[in-house]
């Protein structure tokens, strides 16, 4: 009987059955990575294993956008802009001056993390498809200025440019010089990314967040102070959509000014609802899907895998609120069960009679 | 203690609160009203979320006017909604702990919500959802939010509605050692006549945003004036 209630609940209430572990989750992350890690390591072919670190890196910006959208309900259709943003800064950084990897993607990420704040001003004041369309107008902003300034060309110096041939290219890390090696070491900064992510979840700022989704007047009537808490959060998605621009430029060791089309922000925010939002590896399964299935498809034509995410992104509003995460982390939790059957606490107790009103 | 001074909200053409001179002092208050009457417009005013156009609250004996909610619940007001409030995918503790987070306690954050959530019964469902609460642990999340971080003021917005007689009965044992446990006032809004009957010493009761009655809360419900504009009888 008891295990009919706890089951019952689990499927009313996919959403808050899949924050339920968000505490243990913290601790999974380096686990799963590493297997993960290990996996692709040894057995992707280079075509595969160039995808997958571009999908780890890019997962990490799709992170921030959960976080945005998870968190607090607010959409925002710029975020691959920032990626720009960031990518930019650790490309120049890169030419200009003879610093560490490392220290670039700080600073790309800080960079980024500035003018995320300022793409989320527009979110003090408007929520829902007004706050979509003007973040979107942003991204189509940036699209326009790195179109006319030839972003991002691989001169010398910090403002150096080069076109075509006299292009450089970006070296990598000298702790990461190989593309194996590189994809460990995007694996490990991301999985440093998703631990800052979750760390956030479960602490003060998560808390507050929650309490703004739930409503502006339970917000103040606890004393959160809204203007910091929004604008923190778009501080953090914008930091980690700039180590990800840092982290895929490394990649090819240059960017293409066309993929920071505003329409990427479109596929990138879509991809981050079809993974998942309220799972940090809903954001692993976005970004790997979003390099991958393109990938896999190229041969059908450019447009069909785009064609895919959408019926994804269809289906994953109509039924799957949680994304292809939430429904995993309910398989899991399954699983869990069966191999370990928990005795009845009254804790349980009290809480099943709670389900059961 | 609430003083109010020529307290009048307007909004447009409508008063909903209009010249409210009123002192509140017993440990546990009730206010009541028919529907409009202006009841959770003057708890608005106290917490900070609607200003008024003239008039003063006091809090004792310190004024609120000009506030921010945020500064008005760092200075000790608490307050719960008519909708409860509780965040479906926070566990309890979280959603005390979410009050704590932003009232400059320190160290003592820990213990003034384990105070708080043992007060109220809600230590053995501490790290449930707050999703999968039922309608009374709700009301009682949202009480525990108030007792967190030396509160001064409670205000309660019905927080006996929807529940049975037992429970109300359960919630009225916690509401009436509020002052006693965490030293602070509590005023609560209700249309259950018997609960504010049982637990308030005074009783404002307000009328078309002007005060009907105040006073001793079984005398109150005995006046002719507050029997026929709020109980509907002669």
């Amino acid at each position: 009987m008891a295990d009919i209630a706890q089951t019952s609940f689990s499927q009313a209430n996919p959403m808050a059955a899949a924050l339920r572990a968000s505490r243990l989750q913290i601790l999974a992350i380096p686990v799963v990575m590493a297997i993960f890690a290990l996996i692709m390591g040894n057995f992707a072919n280079s075509f595969y294993l160039t995808a997958a670190t571009s999908g780890v890196a890019i997962s990490l910006s799709i992170t921030g956008l959960a976080i945005l959208y998870g968190q607090l309900g607010l959409v925002s259709l710029c975020q691959f802009a920032l990626v720009g943003v960031g990518g930019w800064i650790t490309l120049r950084l890169g030419h200009g001056f003879d610093l560490p990897y490392e220290l670039n993607l700080l600073i790309a990420g800080i960079g980024a993390s500035i003018v995320g704040i300022i793409f989320g001003l527009p979110a003090l004041r408007l929520r829902g498809l007004y706050l979509a369309l003007v973040t979107l107008m942003l991204a189509g902003i940036f699209q326009v200025i790195i179109t006319a300034w030839n972003f991002p060309d691989g001169g010398d110096g910090f403002i150096g440019r080069a076109a075509g041939a006299g292009r450089q290219i970006l070296e990598k890390p000298s702790l990461a010089p190989t593309p194996i090696a590189y994809f460990y070491y995007v694996v490990i900064i991301v999985t440093l990314g998703y631990m800052l992510a979750q760390w956030h979840r479960n602490a003060k700022p998560g808390r507050a967040w929650a309490l703004i989704r739930k409503g502006q007047t339970t917000a103040l009537a606890s004393g959160v102070n809204i203007l910091l808490y929004k604008l923190w959060a778009f501080a953090l998605a914008g930091f980690l959509a700039g180590v990800a621009g840092g982290l895929l430029a490394g990649v090819a060791g240059q960017l293409d000014s066309r993929s920071f089309g505003a329409s990427e922000s479109l596929n990138l925010f879509a991809l981050a609802v079809v993974g998942g939002v309220f799972n940090w590896y809903g954001a692993l399964i976005a970004g790997l899907a979003l390099r991958f299935l393109p990938a896999a498809l190229q041969d059908f034509g450019a447009y069909l895998s785009v064609g895919i995410f959408g019926a994804a992104l269809f289906q994953a509003l109509a039924m799957e609120p949680t994304g292809v995460a939430g429904r995993l982390s309910l398989i899991l939790g399954w699983f869990r069960k069966k191999l370990m059957p928990q005795k009845s606490t009254p804790q349980n107790a009290m809480s099943e009679g709670g389900a059961r009103d | 203690m609430i003083e109010t001074e020529g307290l009048t909200v307007r909004f447009g053409s409508v008063r909903p609160i209009d010249g409210l001179t009123a002192r509140i002092d017993a440990p546990v208050a009730g206010l009541i009203g028919p529907n409009g009457a202006g009841k959770t417009t003057l708890l608005n005013v106290i917490s900070g979320f609607v200003r008024p156009e003239s008039g003063s609250v006091t809090i004792d004996g310190k004024s609120f006017v000009g506030l921010s909610p945020v500064e008005r619940v760092r200075g000790g007001l608490r307050r719960s909604f008519q909708t409860e409030q509780v965040v479906e995918d926070l566990t309890v503790v979280q959603n005390v702990q979410a009050i704590a987070d932003h009232l400059a306690l320190g160290s003592s954050a820990r213990s003034s919500v384990a105070q708080a959530l043992q007060y109220t019964g809600l230590e053995s469902v501490r790290d449930e959802l707050g999703g999968s609460l039922n309608l009374f642990q709700r009301r009682l999340v949202e009480i525990a939010k108030c007792l967190v971080g030396e509160p001064k003021l409670v205000l309660l917005d019905e927080p006996g509605a929807g529940l049975s007689n037992e429970e109300g009965e359960q919630l009225q044992r916690i509401i009436l050692g509020i002052p006693e446990q965490f030293r602070a006032q509590v005023l609560v809004i209700d249309h259950d006549v018997d609960l504010i009957r049982a637990m308030c010493e005074q009783t404002l009761v307000l009328d078309y945003g002007k005060m009907l009655a105040l006073g001793p809360t079984a005398q109150v419900l005995e006046s002719d004036s507050v029997r026929q504009a709020y109980l509907g009888e002669l």
